[in-house]
């Protein structure tokens, strides 16, 4: 399973990285701001099997415009965020894990996020 | 007694209801937009006059916001506060009865050429801090009377006590709104610091052979991080410097710029979350200093040293930790969570390159980061 992970907070990205490991996840890519995720995405010929992805990365970024390119591909994700509620950015249907985050709610995430086959 | 005047003079009893009728509506409205609707709506017929204008005071410029007249003013429009006759009234306080404009120079004619109005008042709102100004205009060259102005100058008074509180209710939503957001914003960061707490352990716990060494590291990395968030307190959330932050996690092993630690750089502000993360780092690297390295020693001496590269595109920082003096490193420690949030998390918070090296001589720590709004030159 090939996943990537988008959290600004240098602590809590290494642990989440820790956490997909050890659900058996292959963590491809890990960023901590929009700009170098949406550039790697963009260079993808495999796409990855899904992403988990933090809602606010500081300096006024939000995450918003990777999930809709990752929607766009069909790349399933999850978003892990400190906030009670989404801003309405058109994401009512997505999975959202609320900080902080563990094993027990990471396990269905990454289980939805494996190909159907 | 203003209104006493208008009975005596036998002013319409139609003009003084509608007086009062707009008193009430002033009093009203909520929003400085409501008060100017109200002012079109009901100053020209109080008036008896061909046009009036509501003008709003914006710092150095008049805003000729609002207006009812039998043809265009100049609605949507802006002047400077001294080129126009209502920033005169507002700068002078006073009322200003002007029977022929084109006889009057603080008239700027060519604004009025394209206009029907010959003769004028204007009044400030508030006079002793004009907010705002009522203007009366006329089609034809006459004097307006006692009456028109007396009457002009109760609505402007009338309007004044109205945008006041139509001010003071725009800003109590403000700061209720401000109260909102600042709720949502510590709710998000308590749950952040937690997930930050609940790293800390799950990394300390991979990494500690006892349940002493646990509690002891984590108790260690704990109050790193209260004094990281006490540092962004102090700046209220906003930029921490490096500085700043160097003295803070440093403060416990004989402080920045003491007898064996030099630090040197120019200044660079950090984004609140960066300088947790640069905080979190350095303490690693001090502890390590402090438990093996120069720190442990009479003899150690620590020097951390920064600069920026104007030249490379973008510009960067360099940052070095260099322990000197200090006993002899062992070639391949074991690398634990201080290792991996050393080089790791850093490099990630600022998009950069970071290696730490068990030279012999001493531990050496490189940081290149290129500068951001995370990292930038004070």
């Amino acid at each position: 399973m090939r996943v990537i992970l988008v959290e600004d907070e240098a602590l809590v990205a290494l642990m989440m990285e820790d956490l997909l490991e050890e659900l058996g996840c292959q963590i491809v890519a890990s960023f901590g701001a929009l700009a170098p995720a949406l550039e790697w995405l963009d260079a993808q010929s495999t796409l990855p099997d899904g992403a988990v992805l933090d809602v606010n990365l500081g300096g006024g970024d939000d995450v918003f415009p990777l999930a809709r390119a990752l929607r766009d591909r069909g790349v399933p994700f999850a978003f892990a965020t400190g906030y009670g509620v989404l801003p309405d950015e058109g994401f009512a249907e997505a999975t959202v894990l609320h900080k902080p985050v563990d094993l027990g709610m990471l396990w269905p995430v990454v289980k939805s996020f494996r190909p159907a086959a | 007694m203003p209104g006493a005047g208008i009975l005596e003079r036998g002013a319409s009893a139609d003009a003084l209801f509608t007086l009062v009728e707009m008193i009430e509506d002033l009093s009203s409205a909520r929003t400085v937009d409501q008060v100017a609707a109200v002012v079109r709506s009901t100053a020209r017929r109080i008036a008896g006059a061909d046009g009036v204008a509501f003008i709003l005071r914006e710092e150095a410029q008049c805003f000729y916001m609002d207006e009812d007249a039998i043809a265009p003013l100049w609605k949507g429009q802006r002047f400077p506060l001294d080129a126009c006759i209502s920033g005169w009234a507002m700068l002078n306080r006073q009322t200003v009865v002007i029977p022929d404009i084109y006889k009057d120079s603080r008239v700027p004619h060519d604004v009025y050429r394209p206009t029907f109005v010959r003769s004028m008042v204007m009044t400030p709102v508030r006079p002793n801090d004009p907010i705002a100004a009522i203007g009366a205009y006329w089609a034809v060259e006459r004097q307006p009377t006692e009456d028109e102005v007396t009457k002009l100058q109760i609505m402007a008074r009338a309007t004044a006590a109205a945008l006041d509180s139509a001010l003071m209710h725009a800003s109590l939503a403000e700061t209720l709104q401000r109260r909102k957001v600042l709720l949502r914003e510590l709710d998000h960061r308590c749950k952040n610091t937690l997930a930050t707490v609940q790293s800390i352990a799950h990394q300390t716990l991979r990494c500690s052979p006892s349940p002493e060494d646990f509690v002891e590291a984590f108790n260690g990395r704990l109050g790193a991080l209260a004094r990281a968030h006490e540092l962004l307190t102090r700046g209220a959330w906003g930029h921490a410097g490096l500085k700043a932050v160097l003295a803070q996690a440093l403060g416990m092993f004989g402080g920045a710029d003491g007898e064996r630690i030099r630090v040197s750089g120019p200044d660079i502000l950090l984004a609140p979350e960066s300088s947790v993360a640069m905080h979190m780092t350095l303490h690693e690297l001090a502890v390590n200093a402090a438990r093996h390295g120069a720190l442990s020693v009479e003899s150690g001496r620590l020097a951390v040293e920064w600069s920026v590269d104007m030249a490379a595109e973008p510009r960067a920082l360099d940052l070095t930790w260099t322990e000197t003096g200090g006993p002899e490193v062992a070639a391949d420690p074991v690398r634990g969570f201080g290792c991996r949030l050393i080089e790791k998390g850093v490099a990630r918070e600022f998009g950069g390159q970071a290696r730490l090296t068990f030279a012999p001589e001493g531990v050496r720590f490189r940081l290149q980061a290129p500068l951001s709004a995370r990292l930038r030159l004070e």
